[in-house]
C-alpha cells in the first residue's frame, strides 16, 4: 500500500520530487568534491613529504654496518632498511627504516635500537609522514591540522547542507500533512509514516546521489588539474599533483552523503510523524499567519495586492529562509569577491607590473654564484636583444649612524624614536642600523654612476640617502626625505660597513655619492625595515671587502631589459639563448610578460573557482525557490481560489505573484549592497586606494549579471508556478476536499 | 455488553483566562450493536467527544474505555494501532487518499497491519454499500455520496468495535444523505456494528435508536427511541 501511495505521489508530483532530487544531487556533488579534494590534498602532502624528507618511517643516526642493516631487515615488520650517507642534517649518516605496519613504528624502532645497542636518543621519526596516517606519538608536539581541518570543513558542509536541503524535503512532505493526518486517523503509527517518507526519499535520492558522487569525483579531478595549471606545477616548492582515488574515499563519501541526506529527510519526516491526527487533519493550509502582521511598505506601494503578497511571504518565511540565506551569501560573496579581485589586481598592477615594467624583462637567478665570480656578464650584455643586463648580488651588513649624521628632516620626525629594536640598536656614539649591500657588476656600476651624474669609479659606494616618513602609513603614496646629512664636498666621505653579528669586523669604503636615485632593478628597498641604509658597490670592491663583511646571499641575479615592445616569444627565445650561454650554472628564469600572463590566469582562475562557489550557492537558493513555488502550487490554488471567489481578477493575482518574486530576489540584494559598500570602503581605506581609481575599474558588469541571473531565475520559477495556478477552475478547487 | 464507557470525561482547551471547557464531566455507556446519535449545536462539544472516543485527542481528565481498553493509557503508537483495529472513523469531508484507488483506500487499515483482506467480507461490504463497480476509480472520480460510502467501507473493513461518524451527511445533498444514513443503519443491522453518529441535524439523529443531546459540554438528555 505504501509503495502504491509513494509511487503514485512521486509520479503525480514530479516538480516537488525534482527539487528533492536537485537538492540531493548538489549535496552529493559538493560532499564528493570535498572528499575527493581532501584525499588528493592528503596524497599530495604524502608525496611532498616523501620528496622533501624521504619516505622512511624512522631513522637511527650513526654509522651502521651492513650486518646491522641485515639485522634490522630481519625484523618481521620491517619492509626495508637502507643506509643514507647524509641522512641527518645533510652531514651525518643514518639507517632509514621502512615498516609494513606503520602503527608499530615506535615500539619496533625502540626494540631495534635496543637489539643493536644504540641509545634511544639516536632514533628520529618521520612525524610529519606518520601523522598523515593518523599515527601520532606524544613526542610529536607539532600541530597536524590536515585531518582536524577536513573533519571541521566536512562537518560544516554537512550541517550547512542539512540546513539548506531539509527544506526541499519539508516542502514535499508538508504538502501532504492532511493526507498523513488521514492515514494517522485510520491507524498508521508515527513509525509507519516516517518509514514511508524515508522510503520515498530513498527512491528519489538514490539516482541523484550516485550521479552527484560521480560528478564530484570528476570535479575533484578537474579542480586538481586546474590547480596544477593555475599554481604552476613547476613553481619552486610545488610538484605536479596527480589525481588519485581510493575505494575507502568512496565509502567515506557515501557514508557522509547518505548521512547528510538521511538527516535532511529525517528532520521533517520526524516532525510530520509526530503530529497528532487532529493537528494534521486540521492543517487546512500550510501558509497561515500565526499572528497579524502588517506589510506597510508593500501595501503602500502596491495596494491590497502588496499587502496580500507581504502576508503570503511572511507566512512562507520559514520555507523561504534557505533561499534568502543562499541569495544573501551568494550575492554578498560574489560581489565582495569581484571587488576584492579588482582591487587586488589594480594594486598588483600599480605596485608591481607598472612600477617595474621598465625595470626588467627577464630575471635570472644564478645559483651558488657570487656577482664577483660570474664571468659571462659581458657576453650577455653584448647580446643583440639585450638593452641592459645587470648582474647583482645582495649582502647584509651593519653601519653606525651618529647623531650628527642624521638629517634635519629625519630629526624633525623624532630620529630613531620610532624604530623597532629588531632593526635599530642604540650603541655608543650612535645607532647601529642595517646596511644592505647591492653588489653590481663593474660595468653596470659605472653606468649607474653616469646615471646619477657622478664620475664613474670603481673604488667606492653610492648610498641611497632616503627614508620614508614613518609617521605616514600610506604605503601607496609614501613621502621620502634625506636620511643622513650629506657631508660637504671637501670632506672625506667614507662609510664603515660592519659584519652583521660581529660588528667588530669592519671595512671602511669611500662614498662616491649620496643619492635618491636607484639603479634600474626589480628591487624594493627599506620595505620592512624603514631605517636601513642601502649601499650600492661594484663587484671589484666587494671582492676586496667580502672577507671582513661576509653575509652575502648565495645566489646572484641577472636583471635583463630587452628592447621596447618586445613580445613573449622574443623573450622566450632570448631566455633560451642566455641559458645556452651560461650552460654551466644552475639557473632559474622568469620573464615579465609570462609573469603578467600567469598572474592574470591565476586571478581569473581564482575568480572562476570562487565564482563557481557563488553560483553553486545561488543555485541552491534558486532550487529552493523552485521547490517552494512548485510545492505550494497545490496549497495556493485553494488560497487563490478564495481570493478569486471574493472578486480578485487573474491580473491582480498575477501582480501579487510578481510582487512576491521581486521581494524574494530583491530583498537579499538590497541587504547585501550596503554590506558590500562598507566592506569595500574599508578595504579601500586599508589599501590607501582612491575611490575614483577603484570605481573606474569596479566590476559592475559581472555583479549586475549575477544579480540579473538571480532575479531572472526567481521570476522564471514564479512564472512557471503562476502558469500552473492560473488554469484553476474556481468551482472545482473550492469543492475539492482533497485540498483541505 | 458494554462496548464504550466514559467516566467524568473533561476536556479543557487553553489556559488561564483563555480557558474553554469543551467537555465537562461526560458519563456515557454504549452497548454492543447500538446505533447512537449524539446531537448538539455547533460548539456544544460533540466533535471533541468524537475525537476523544476515536483516540485522536486525549481528555484533560476522566476515563474512556472502549472494548476493555483504557484510552488514556495509550501512547501515540498504541493509540494509532487501537484506531486501526478498534475504531472506524467517518468524517464530514471523506478524507480519502486522493492518489489511491477506492479499493486501496478501503484496505488501508488492513494494509497497515500487513493483513490480507477476507475476500468474502470485503465483497459483502462493497456490494452492500453499492460501490463494487467503483473499486478501481480514484476518489475524485466519484460523487460526494460515493466517496462517503468508500469512507464507510474503510471504517468497517477491520470490523471495529465502534464506528464513529462525524456529521457524515454534512457535505451531502438530501438524497445522498439519506443513502448514507441507510448504509450506516444497514451496517448496524447486518454486521451488528456499534455506531456513534455525531450530528447537529435533529432529523438525522431521529434515525438512530438512541439520542444523546449535548450542550455546553454536558449531556443534557439521553433518550432511547425504541
Amino acid at each position: 500500500m505504501w509503495k502504491d501511495y509513494s509511487s503514485s505521489y512521486i509520479k503525480n508530483n514530479s516538480s516537488s520530487g525534482l527539487s528533492v532530487m536537485i537538492a540531493t544531487f548538489i549535496s552529493a556533488m559538493l560532499l564528493s568534491l570535498l572528499c575527493g579534494l581532501f584525499y588528493n590534498a592528503w596524497k599530495y602532502e604524502v608525496e611532498r613529504i616523501e620528496l622533501d624528507e624521504g619516505g622512511w618511517h624512522s631513522r637511527i643516526i650513526g654509522e651502521l654496518s651492513t650486518d646491522d642493516i641485515e639485522t634490522i631487515k630481519d625484523f618481521e615488520n620491517v619492509k626495508d632498511a637502507e643506509i643514507n650517507k647524509n641522512g641527518y642534517k645533510g652531514t651525518e649518516p643514518t639507517a632509514d627504516i621502512y615498516f609494513s605496519d606503520k602503527k608499530a613504528v615506535f615500539s619496533d624502532t625502540r626494540h631495534i635500537a635496543e637489539q643493536l645497542n644504540i641509545p634511544q636518543d639516536k632514533i628520529i621519526y618521520n612525524y610529519e609522514l606518520l601523522a598523515m596516517y593518523l599515527i601520532r606519538d606524544p613526542g610529536d608536539t607539532a600541530p597536524r591540522l590536515l585531518f582536524p581541518l577536513f573533519i571541521l570543513i566536512t562537518l560544516a558542509a554537512s550541517v550547512s547542507l542539512i540546513v539548506i536541503i531539509h527544506n526541499s524535503f519539508a516542502v514535499s512532505m508538508n504538502a501532504r500533512v492532511h493526507q498523513f493526518g488521514i492515514f494517522s486517523s485510520i491507524g498508521a503509527t508515527p513509525k509507519q509514516i516516517r518509514t514511508c517518507l524515508l522510503q520515498e526519499a530513498a527512491i528519489l535520492c538514490t539516482g541523484p546521489l550516485l550521479a552527484g558522487i560521480l560528478l564530484g569525483i570528476a570535479g575533484s579531478a578537474v579542480l586538481l588539474r586546474l590547480t596544477n595549471v593555475l599554481l604552476g606545477s613547476d613553481a619552486s616548492g610545488r610538484h605536479s599533483a596527480a589525481f588519485g582515488y581510493h575505494p575507502l574515499v568512496l565509502i567515506l563519501t557515501l557514508f557522509v552523503t547518505v548521512l547528510t541526506i538521511l538527516i535532511s529527510a529525517w528532520l521533517p519526516a520526524r516532525r510530520l510523524s509526530k503530529l497528532t491526527p487532529l493537528e494534521a487533519i486540521k492543517n487546512t493550509d500550510g501558509s497561515q499567519l500565526k499572528r497579524r502582521k502588517k506589510s506597510r511598505l508593500l501595501s503602500l506601494l502596491f495596494g491590497v495586492e502588496g499587502e496580500l503578497a507581504g502576508n503570503a511571504l511572511k507566512a512562507q518565511r520559514k520555507a523561504l529562509r534557505t533561499a534568502s540565506l543562499s541569495f544573501v551569501f551568494s550575492f554578498l560573496t560574489f560581489a565582495v569577491m569581484q571587488c576584492v579581485f579588482s582591487l587586488s589586481w589594480i594594486s598588483t598592477r600599480q605596485t608591481y607590473f607598472e612600477r617595474y615594467q621598465d625595470a626588467w624583462d627577464i630575471m635570472i637567478t644564478v645559483k651558488d654564484t657570487g656577482a664577483d665570480d660570474f664571468e659571462e656578464t659581458a657576453m650577455i650584455q653584448r647580446l643583440d636583444d639585450v638593452e641592459s643586463a645587470i648582474v647583482y648580488q645582495k649582502a647584509v651588513a651593519k653601519r653606525i649612524i651618529t647623531d650628527e649624521e642624521i638629517s634635519e628632516d629625519m630629526k624633525s620626525l623624532g630620529g630613531f624614536a620610532q624604530a623597532s629594536v629588531n632593526h635599530v640598536t642604540k650603541v655608543d656614539g650612535g645607532f647601529l642600523v642595517n646596511a644592505p649591500i647591492v653588489i653590481l657588476d663593474d660595468n653596470s656600476f659605472l653606468a649607474y654612476c653616469e646615471q646619477i651624474g657622478i664620475a664613474p669609479r670603481l673604488d667606492g659606494a653610492v648610498i641611497l640617502n632616503q627614508i620614508r616618513d614613518v609617521t605616514n602609513p600610506d604605503f601607496r603614496h609614501p613621502v621620502f626625505m634625506p636620511y643622513i646629512k650629506v657631508p660637504d664636498a671637501d670632506e672625506n666621505m667614507v662609510s664603515v660597513l660592519r659584519q652583521s653579528g660581529n660588528e667588530e669586523a669592519a671595512a671602511e669604503i669611500p662614498v662616491l655619492s649620496y643619492t635618491q636615485e636607484v639603479p634600474v632593478l626589480r628591487e624594493e628597498y627599506a620595505k620592512i625595515d624603514y631605517y636601513e641604509l642601502v649601499h650600492f658597490i661594484p663587484a671589484s670592491l666587494w671582492k676586496e671587502i667580502k672577507g671582513q663583511i661576509g653575509n652575502a646571499e648565495a645566489d646572484s641575479c641577472i636583471c635583463i631589459r630587452s628592447r621596447e615592445n618586445v613580445t613573449l616569444d622574443e623573450l622566450n627565445a632570448l631566455q633560451d639563448k642566455i641559458a645556452l650561454l651560461i650552460d654551466g650554472y644552475t639557473i632559474e628564469q622568469e620573464n615579465r610578460i609570462q609573469e603578467y600572463e600567469t598572474n592574470n590566469t591565476q586571478i581569473h582562475g581564482m575568480m572562476a573557482l570562487f565564482g563557481g562557489f557563488c553560483i553553486l550557492l545561488a543555485i541552491i537558493g534558486i532550487g529552493n525557490v523552485f521547490s517552494n513555488t512548485f510545492g505550494f502550487v497545490r496549497q495556493r490554488r485553494r488560497e487563490f481560489a478564495r481570493f478569486m471567489s471574493i472578486g480578485l481578477t487573474p491580473k491582480e493575482l498575477g501582480k501579487m505573484f510578481s510582487i512576491e518574486a521581486v521581494v524574494i530576489a530583491g530583498k537579499p540584494i538590497l541587504i547585501s549592497i550596503p554590506i558590500v559598500i562598507v566592506v569595500i570602503g574599508y578595504m579601500l581605506r586599508m589599501s590607501y586606494m582612491d575611490v575614483g581609481e577603484f570605481m573606474t575599474e569596479a566590476p559592475f558588469v559581472p555583479i549586475f549579471l549575477f544579480m540579473s541571473a538571480i532575479l531572472g531565475s526567481v521570476a522564471l520559477a514564479y512564472y512557471l508556478a503562476w502558469r500552473n495556478i492560473r488554469k484553476i477552475n474556481l468551482a472545482e478547487v473550492l469543492r475539492d476536499d482533497t485540498m483541505i | 455488553m458494554e462496548i464504550l464507557k466514559c467516566n467524568k470525561v473533561r476536556k479543557v482547551y487553553g489556559s488561564g483566562g483563555n480557558q474553554v471547557v469543551a467537555l465537562d464531566g461526560i458519563d456515557l455507556s454504549v452497548g454492543k450493536g447500538e446505533f447512537v446519535a449524539i446531537l448538539g449545536a455547533s460548539g456544544s462539544g460533540k466533535s471533541t467527544l468524537l475525537h476523544i472516543l476515536g483516540s485522536v485527542d486525549k481528555p484533560t481528565s476522566g476515563q474512556v474505555i472502549i472494548d476493555g481498553t483504557d484510552l488514556s493509557k495509550l501512547n501515540q503508537t498504541h493509540a494509532a494501532i487501537f484506531r486501526r483495529r478498534k475504531v472506524g472513523l467517518v468524517y464530514q469531508f471523506y478524507n480519502l487518499i486522493p492518489t489511491l484507488t477506492v479499493k486501496k483506500n478501503i484496505l488501508i487499515p488492513l494494509a497497515l497491519d500487513k493483513k490480507k483482506p477476507d475476500k468474502e467480507y470485503f465483497d459483502k461490504i462493497v456490494s452492500s454499500l453499492g460501490i463494487s463497480d467503483k473499486l478501481e476509480a480514484l476518489p475524485n472520480q466519484l460523487s460526494g455520496g460515493q466517496q462517503q460510502r468508500v469512507a464507510i467501507a474503510r471504517s468497517l473493513i477491520y470490523s471495529p468495535a465502534l464506528l464513529l461518524a462525524d456529521e457524515p451527511t454534512g457535505n451531502l445533498d438530501q438524497k445522498n444523505s439519506k443513502e448514507v444514513i441507510d448504509m450506516l443503519k444497514l451496517s448496524n443491522r447486518s454486521f451488528e456494528q456499534t455506531i456513534l453518529l455525531i450530528t447537529h441535524d435533529e432529523k438525522i439523529a431521529m434515525e438512530a435508536e438512541r439520542i444523546i443531546t449535548v450542550e455546553d459540554g454536558r449531556i443534557i438528555s439521553d433518550e432511547r427511541r425504541r
